[in-house]
């Protein structure tokens, strides 16, 4: 017992001093940015990404750091990932307003299917293991009524249709949940942050070009087609158009 | 047509006369000997030309042969030519000097060193190494089958790496006799695997004399390629197509020679196939492709700039090898410069048998903010194919401070109409974590338990029913907990003969459940009779030793509550045991 304490006393320290620590990073580095040092503010506010903490009010403060330091590209890189917290998100979403009417060039863009748009939702909002948990639990409370009417319990007939509805949502929605995480491993969203990039048809200098991706562009990655050609991504463009381009200058949300 | 030629002649005698009044004697003089052929078959003619040449010279007397083993000189047979000529404005003459030679007996033999008097002074040729070669030694039919003409692809190497030059030239090969007038290579060769450059070189093949399988050809060297290997293993180069006109030797029905016997000929060489060798590994620099020997600089425009004005780090690659192939290094340039597609010229000369010349890359970044700026040193490797081995070519570290320009407005949220404030409170922390599901050991034990939990489910209903269904399983479970009630009962007792009582029921109860016998109407002679089908004989003469002293505690008058209590544990002794025989 007094050992559980110790180890639990420990960690709670351990991680309060990381907490603190981070914070800390941070307030020196708004303190930066204040003091009009956006190249230094930069610098700190990456520190603390790297050493492996981040928060909605880190990306957002870095999407502004990068405004200042004039890379618009770069600063919508981050404000779509403020975007992603709830506490940082409308600011990050009128942000990103803003930075798109700055680009000189715009992309059209084609809506996503329902279906993207659905696996989407659950990708940014429940998770994917979130939609598994809730999935398990479909299944646990069928397989909870069984086990009743074996019990004898509850009568095995009248519940037989609820169990089974029970049962196949639950797991249908555990797989819907794998095939979130799958769709959500392989295609990345990302920012073009340099000037432009040539989107080729094949992974080769010398292959057709298929379009011109410009500062701002979203694109989206598809990382498993891109692991087969070292030096080059597999890119689809905001008007539904594919190809091949160099991975410098695309950022990967 | 004017006759020039004896106007020459009496030019250049003039230049002489005068260029020798001061009895000046050229300096420049050069001696050289050639032998037509030097892989020559024993009894074959070959002709041996000594020349002498000079911006001016005197007399030049015939030089005399010295004893040449392996040839013998035929008497008569010298000739002797002379030829003006007039480079970058200075006359030269050449004398030559003819012998022919039948060669003797077969070996490998040497020219000697011929002397040649000029004007008193004395000057020698090199010696000539020779081949006199046995005519008997070949096998019967390799002339008669051997082609008049062919053409051949004859690569110089035929285990290169991936990215090595490989010069193949395109070589005709024609027997004494035939005579080629003109060749047209058919368009479109591909070198599958390869890419391919064409090499320079002159216009006008030169001939030279070969043996092949015995028989002598002429080879001219019609083209050169310079390919380069773009993957490992066998790669092939497919046959090379060419037309050729050929003047034949006279048929027999036209031995005066009226007709011209031109002919057109297409011709096409064998394939031929190259080992190409992958390159090895290299872990500690970045390869840009370049096989070969390079120069590799970097360098930049300038060290101090404005905010906003263009940078270019500029990247040239210079030496021998596949020049075009080379790809531009990666550098981790700071996030925050702009950076504009990079630039790339390429500068390649194809003379002597080689590619090489130069490629240039020009990363353009502006930096949009003031401050010092760095662009990390880098490691870059080039695979030297004589070495056998990568050369790593340290681009050392590149810096330059960029100042804003006092004329230029500061670029201020204000001016951006930018209403996003930074936030500077307290934030919400948390580690991103990206692990995919199936990665989840949680996952796992949520799948598992669901599947786990039905099976433990499933077989607990089953117990159930065959306790509801089967009378003898539900006696043979619920034994030993009724035996264990009945001895919690005896031990509670304070009547000596009710707790044996109740020991001689908890045998016979759980014996007859345990063993599906009869509840009722069974002797103890019939029990241990029972027990006895399973156990040894140990466990049934002490249950029998027990049963006896149930019968006959009536009559027992030192019994107390110590012996029925060791009695009690003993009976579950026995019910322990039972229980382990079914």
């Amino acid at each position: 017992m007094k050992i559980g304490s110790l180890i639990f006393l420990t960690s709670f320290l351990f991680f309060s001093q990381t907490l603190m620590a981070q914070q800390g990073a941070f307030d020196q580095a708004n303190t930066l940015l204040e003091s009009g040092k956006p190249m230094e503010a930069m610098q700190a506010y990456r520190n603390i990404e790297t050493d492996g903490s981040v928060s909605g009010a880190l990306y957002l403060n870095m999407g502004i750091t990068a405004m200042q330091l004039d890379s618009f590209g770069l600063s919508k890189f981050y404000y779509l990932k403020a975007e992603q917290f709830p506490s940082t998100q409308s600011q990050a979403s009128e942000a990103l307003i803003y930075v798109d009417s700055q680009f000189s060039r715009q992309s059209a863009i084609l809506p996503k299917l329902p279906w993207d748009r659905a696996i989407d939702w659950v990708n940014q909002k429940l998770t994917a293991f979130g939609l598994f948990l809730i999935g398990f639990f479909f299944t646990l409370a069928g397989l909870t009524l069984l086990y009743l009417g074996w019990l004898n319990k509850l009568p095995l007939n009248k519940t037989f249709s609820t169990q089974l509805t029970l049962i196949i949502l639950g797991s249908s929605l555990a797989l819907l949940a794998f095939y979130a995480d799958y769709v959500n491993q392989r295609y990345h969203e990302a920012v073009l942050v340099s000037s432009s990039q040539r989107v080729l048809e094949l992974p080769d200098d010398e292959s057709p070009l298929v379009s011109i991706a410009y500062e701002g562009y979203d694109l989206t990655v598809d990382q498993w087609e891109s692991k087969e050609k070292d030096g080059w991504i597999y890119v689809r463009l905001g008007n539904g158009q594919y190809g091949w381009t160099k991975p410098e200058g695309i950022k990967v949300l | 047509m004017k006759r020039i030629g004896k106007l020459r002649h009496l030019f250049f005698l003039l230049i002489t006369f005068f260029g020798l009044s001061g009895l000046l004697i050229a300096q420049d003089i050069q001696v050289s000997a050639n032998l037509s052929e030097t892989n020559i078959f024993s009894g074959e003619q070959v002709k041996l030309e000594v020349s002498v040449s000079g911006s001016a010279m005197g007399s030049v007397k015939q030089p005399e042969l010295p004893q040449i083993n392996g040839l013998r000189w035929l008497q008569g047979s010298t000739s002797r030519g002379t030829q003006y000529t007039i480079i970058n404005g200075k006359p030269s003459v050449t004398y030559t000097f003819g012998y022919v030679l039948i060669a003797q007996s077969p070996g490998e033999y040497s020219l000697p060193p011929i002397t040649i008097t000029v004007e008193d002074e004395s000057y020698q040729t090199e010696s000539i190494e020779f081949s006199v070669l046995d005519p008997a030694s070949l096998e019967s039919g390799d002339a008669e089958r051997s082609p008049d003409i062919y053409v051949r692809i004859e690569p110089d190497t035929n285990n290169p790496v991936v990215g090595q030059q490989v010069v193949a030239d395109v070589v005709l090969y024609f027997k004494n006799g035939v005579e080629v007038s003109s060749y047209q290579p058919t368009p479109g060769w591909k070198a599958e695997g390869f890419w391919k450059e064409e090499l320079n070189y002159p216009q006008r093949a030169q001939t030279s004399s070969t043996i092949v399988n015995g028989v002598r050809y002429q080879k001219a060297r019609l083209i050169q390629y310079a390919l380069f290997p773009t993957k490992s293993g066998e790669l092939t180069l497919s046959p090379f197509e060419i037309t050729v006109s050929v003047r034949a030797r006279r048929s027999s029905s036209d031995p005066f020679g009226f007709g011209l016997n031109q002919e057109r000929m297409t011709l096409q060489s064998v394939p031929v196939t190259l080992d190409v060798e992958s390159l090895p590994e290299l872990d500690n620099a970045e390869f840009i492709g370049a096989v070969g020997n390079f120069d590799i600089e970097r360098s930049i425009s300038t060290n101090d700039a404005l905010v906003g004005e263009s940078i270019e780090i500029n990247t040239r690659i210079s030496g021998k090898g596949n020049v075009p192939l080379i790809n531009k290094p990666k550098y981790n340039l700071p996030e925050t410069l702009e950076r504009y597609n990079p630039e790339e010229t390429s500068n390649i000369e194809r003379n002597d048998r080689e590619i090489s010349g130069n490629r240039n890359f020009r990363d353009i970044v502006i930096p949009r903010n003031e401050g010092e700026y760095s662009i990390p040193a880098k490691r870059v490797a080039y695979y030297d194919p004589e070495r056998s081995d990568f050369v790593i070519v340290r681009l050392p570290e590149l810096t330059f401070n960029a100042e804003r320009d006092p004329n230029a407005p500061l670029l201020t949220e204000k001016d951006l109409r930018f209403n996003v404030k930074p936030v500077t409170g307290l934030a919400n922390w948390k580690s991103p974590s990206a692990t995919p599901l199936h990665e989840r050991t949680l996952v796992w034990i949520l799948i598992f338990l669901p599947i786990l939990l039905t099976i433990g489910a499933y077989g607990f209903k089953k117990y159930q029913d065959r306790m509801q269904t089967d009378s003898a399983f539900a006696r043979s479970r619920r034994a030993s907990d009724k035996a264990d009630r009945i001895l919690e009962e005896a031990e509670h007792t304070d009547d000596i003969k009710t707790g044996y009582y109740l020991i001689e029921k908890a045998l016979t109860q759980y014996i007859t459940d345990k063993l599906n016998l009869p509840p009722a109407g069974l002797s103890h002679s019939d029990l241990i009779d029972a027990v006895d089908k399973f156990a040894d004989k140990e466990l049934t003469g002490s249950l029998k030793k027990l049963l006896d002293k149930c019968e006959t505690i009536a009559y027992a008058p030192n019994a107390t509550h110590k012996t029925l209590s060791s009695d009690i544990e003993q009976t579950r002794e026995i019910i322990k045991k039972v229980g382990k025989l079914t």
